[in-house]
Order: C-alpha cells, then sequence, then structure tokens
C-alpha cells in the first residue's frame, strides 16, 4: 500500500517539477527520449540482426533450460564487449559475413532441433555475439544521450530473443515444431542472402 | 539567521528528492544495485550501506569538494552489480555490498546543487539525499519480489542489460 502511495507521489512531483541540480539532459528531456527510441530502433531495422537476435532466443527454446535463460544472459554481456571492440576502433575483418553467418549457423540448428552441448551453445553465441555488438558500438552516437541509446538498442536486443523464446516455445507441441523448423529455415535462408549481399 | 521563501525551500526540496530518478546513469547505477540487492536477499544491509554513502558523498559536495569522475564510477559500479547479478549462480551478500556505499558516494559527488545561495541548496541535498535512498528501497523491494519468481532468471536478465548498458556508454566515454 506505502509503495504505491510512494510512487504516485514521485510521479505527480515530476510532473511538476523541474530537476534543480547541475546535470544536462535529464529523463523527460528531448535528447533522452530521443536517444532511447533512435537505440530501440536501431536492432529493428537491420533485417541481418533481427534474424539472428529472434534465432538465439528460438534456439534457446530448442534446447530448453538452462540454455532457455542462459543465452539471453550471456548475449547483452558478450554484446557489450563486442561493442567496445567497435567503440575503440580495434580492427575486426568481415563484421558483416561475421552477422551473415551468425543468421546461417543459427537458423540451421532451429530448423534441425541441433541440441548441442550447452558449453557448445554459449561459445556460439558469444563468438556470434561480438559480431553483432561490434557493429552496434561503431555506430554508438557520442553525447549526453548515449546511455539511453544503449538502453534502447539493449533492450530492443533482449525483446526480440524473447519473441524467439515465446515463438520457440510452440516447439513442445507437434504443430509448433513444424512452425519453428520452418522459422529457422526461413532464418538460414535470409542468412544465405545476407551473405551473399555482404560478399 | 537566514530565511528562505517556504514554497521556494519545498520547490528546492523536491527537486533534489527527484534528482535521483532524472539523471540516467544514476538510475542505471540504482537499477544495478536493486537487482544486485534482489539476488543476494541482502536488501537492508544495501540500502543502509548505500544511505551512508550517500551521506557521505553529499557532505562532501556541500564542503566544496569540486568535479569528479564520480558519473563514470556510477557506471563501473553498475557494470559490477550487473555482470554479479547476471553471472553468478548464487550471489553471495559479501560481494553484492560493497558497491553500494560507492553508488552512494559518487552519487552524492555527482549531485552539486544548481542554487547558489545555501539556503536553496540545503533542500536539495537533503531531498537528494531522501530521493535516492527511498529510489533505492522501492526498486530494491521489486527486485526481491521478483527474486523468488521464476528462479530469479528475470533479475539475471536485468543484470546482464544493465551491465550491457553502462559497459558501452564507459566504452564511448572513454574513447571519446
Amino acid at each position: 500500500m506505502a509503495i504505491p502511495l510512494i510512487l504516485t507521489a514521485l510521479l505527480m512531483m515530476a510532473a511538476g517539477v523541474t530537476p534543480a541540480l547541475a546535470h544536462g539532459g535529464g529523463i523527460g528531456g528531448g535528447d533522452v527520449a530521443g536517444g532511447f527510441f533512435g537505440g530501440f530502433r536501431h536492432p529493428l531495422t537491420g533485417p541481418d540482426h533481427v534474424a539472428a537476435m529472434v534465432a538465439v532466443g528460438l534456439w534457446g527454446a530448442v534446447l530448453g533450460a538452462p540454455a532457455l535463460w542462459l543465452l539471453p544472459i550471456a548475449f547483452p554481456l558478450i554484446m557489450a564487449l563486442g561493442g567496445v571492440l567497435g567503440i575503440a576502433g580495434v580492427a575486426l575483418p568481415r563484421v558483416e559475413i561475421g552477422i551473415a553467418v551468425s543468421a546461417i549457423v543459427l537458423g540451421v540448428m532451429v530448423a534441425f532441433m541441433v541440441r548441442a552441448p550447452l558449453a557448445v551453445a554459449v561459445a556460439a553465441v558469444a563468438v556470434f555475439a561480438i559480431f553483432h555488438g561490434y557493429a552496434h558500438g561503431a555506430e554508438l552516437p557520442p553525447g549526453a544521450d548515449a546511455i539511453a541509446f544503449s538502453a534502447g538498442f539493449v533492450i530492443a536486443t533482449g525483446l526480440l530473443h524473447l519473441a524467439g523464446i515465446g515463438v520457440g516455445l510452440a516447439a513442445r507441441r507437434p504443430a509448433g515444431r513444424v512452425v519453428v523448423r520452418l522459422a529457422g529455415a526461413a532464418i538460414a535462408i535470409a542468412g544465405m542472402i545476407f551473405l551473399i549481399a555482404a560478399l | 539567521m537566514m530565511h528562505m521563501d517556504p514554497v521556494a525551500a519545498a520547490r528546492a526540496l523536491a527537486g533534489g528528492l527527484l534528482h535521483p530518478l532524472l539523471a540516467p546513469a544514476h538510475v542505471v547505477a540504482l537499477a544495478g544495485l536493486a537487482v544486485a540487492a534482489g539476488r543476494a536477499g541482502s536488501r537492508v544491509a544495501i540500502v543502509a550501506a548505500f544511505a551512508l554513502g550517500l551521506a557521505g558523498g553529499l557532505g562532501a559536495i556541500a564542503w566544496g569538494v569540486g568535479e569528479t569522475p564520480a558519473n563514470d564510477v556510477l557506471l563501473a559500479a553498475a557494470a559490477a552489480c550487473g555482470v554479479l547479478a547476471a553471472g553468478l549462480p548464487r550471489l553471495p551478500a559479501w560481494l553484492a555490498v560493497p558497491p553500494a556505499p560507492v553508488i552512494g558516494v559518487a552519487i552524492g559527488l555527482d549531485s552539486p546543487p544548481q542554487a547558489i545561495s545555501v539556503g536553496a541548496a540545503v533542500p536539495m541535498l537533503l531531498g537528494t539525499a531522501c530521493g535516492g535512498v527511498i529510489a533505492l528501497a522501492l526498486l530494491a523491494a521489486a527486485a526481491s519480489a521478483l527474486a523468488g519468481r521464476w528462479q530469479g532468471i528475470v533479475l539475471r536478465v536485468a543484470g546482464s542489460w544493465l551491465a550491457a548498458i553502462a559497459i558501452l556508454v564507459l566504452a564511448l566515454r572513454w574513447a571519446g
């Protein structure tokens, strides 16, 4: 009872009070909102990223627990390290090819419902996460809205994983297994198209 | 004796109260600490340690400490909390509590009041102290409620996301 009351009071105050301390660009400021939505859109506008992210969730669902939640936990952390490489300007060759290959490999794993050992699955996803993070990191905008942009695209990436997990859970039913396999095949084919375009 | 318009004092207090919720790095750090508190099950110790640190940081600001790298420290501490919360199957309290005073001090040092007069600055700093502790207590309560569900997976995912955000922003700042 007390917590909702305090939250309500804070929200009411937030509506009527401007920040009184020495900071530029607080939450609610246009740059932060713009940064968040810019970051949120970022992974969604790259079909190669979307395909691979959904495939991570699908494969996690196919593998079941603990991979179901371990892959989406590991991916953002490793992706951030890839992002650091991109921001630092470390040369990583053939990034677009790496991203396309990630879609192909993950799509094939889902289409054939490959039950790889957990360590192998995590290692494979980690390698792919480096490429995706590198591509994102190289495009992060400098400035005050960097936190909002990063938050937006990490959350969007996580939601793509969740979407994949949601569809992947259908594999527990016979008809659902067909849907999941077809989704994996579609992702693998899309990955091949991305690969041809990148070569 | 110094006097101040009560309305202006209330506005200054409210501005300070909301400050931890309006600075993105503060929100990320508080959320990371709350997730760690939820996973470790040591909510009271973490909020208490944070409150002590915050009092120290705000005291230093009132004392006249100038610009510090507190904002970067906040992000680094948030990344540490996120990695600990996401990566460890069980998060012990002795690992979860130490970032709390660090984040408290850093939020305090990163909250210099814009007010020129002492009469306005004091309620702002008091508001920041109360706002920070209340915000962390609420977030930690929410995290603790989530810790018992789905084997804490939601908290581990949240920790992973928060760590990723903090690491990326730190890298961006250091590269720039």
